[in-house]
């Protein structure tokens, strides 16, 4: 089941991050039939669990060019000069990011704790949970996708959107 | 004037984007010290001086907590002033990062300008 709540902060999220760290604007959403249906291409992923209210876990896929870019952007050199390490720590940085803001707007006054994201394999999957919320979004050399699962729903309104 | 910072985080590419931020920011930096947690940070502090220091809370070894549970019992060091930069924007974290000493908090994600105002805000640089 998709939760509405997590859905609108993951949004907001993804979208004030990439803007304002990684100085990326997204060019649209895919849908999930969209996400399924997309030829696969190299990618990576990292994944990060969190302790709160809801617990879950945030997975986020990247397309190896993307994340190369990304990682060209947010370190200030070129995409040439990035080597892989530097590109699996700062999407290591982007999922703990993306998962720190959501968490922020959808309970900002309970406490929460982020385990170090790690990277894994990209055909990982997240099962066993009923709440899973899913965001992919067409960036100009690639597509970014986040789940986030949860054990439970938020109970909370979402911050208002900076956007 | 010219400040000497010193960044904390045990991310290298985090420490690197804090560092061009500041940069990008117009943020005068004469020099900027590195350190991956809150032991080496205060090894630096051993032995140089800094005007301020940005640190992140979730560290490996000596966390963001426990360097300024340290800086806050030390005559000398409790006087610089510390401002936390983390993805935690709940209110209890930034309360209880307060309380420890932290004298600013940023918010990941931030815009340059919102560091640089927050360094200089700490460090009573007049506004322009």
């Amino acid at each position: 089941m998709i939760d509405t709540v997590i859905r609108q902060a993951l949004r907001d999220s993804v979208n004030e991050v990439l803007e304002k760290m990684f100085f990326v604007q997204t060019l649209g959403e895919f849908s999930d039939l969209e996400v399924a249906g997309h030829p696969p291409e190299a990618e990576m992923a990292a994944r990060l669990d969190f302790q709160g209210e809801p617990a879950g876990s945030l997975r986020l896929r990247l397309t190896s060019v993307a994340a190369k870019q990304i990682a060209a952007d947010f370190l200030g050199i070129d995409a040439a000069d990035v080597s892989d390490l530097q590109v699996s720590e700062v999407i290591r940085e982007l999922a703990n990011m993306t998962c720190g803001s959501v968490l922020s707007r959808v309970e900002s006054s309970t406490a929460f704790n982020l385990s170090a994201p790690q990277i894994v394999p990209p055909s990982e999957e997240d099962t066993g949970s009923l709440w899973n919320t899913r965001y992919a979004v067409e960036l100009s050399n690639g597509r970014l996708t986040v789940n986030i699962t949860t054990e439970s729903p938020t109970c909370s309104q979402p911050a208002e959107s900076a956007y | 004037m010219a400040y000497r910072v010193l960044i904390v985080d045990d991310s290298p590419a985090m420490r690197t984007f804090v560092r061009r931020v500041i940069d990008l920011s117009g943020f005068e930096l004469s020099e900027c010290f590195e350190a991956s947690n809150g032991q080496e940070a205060l090894e630096i502090l051993n032995h140089e001086w800094v005007d301020a220091i940005l640190t992140d809370i979730n560290m490996p070894g000596m966390d963001g907590q426990e360097f300024l549970r340290r800086l806050s019992q030390d005559e000398l060091l409790r006087s610089i002033p510390a401002i936390v930069i983390s993805t935690d924007a709940t209110s209890h974290r930034m309360a209880s990062m307060a309380s420890l000493g932290a004298r600013g908090y940023v918010t990941k994600p931030f815009l340059p300008e919102a560091l640089r105002a927050e360094l200089e805000r700490t460090l009573g640089v007049p506004c322009d």
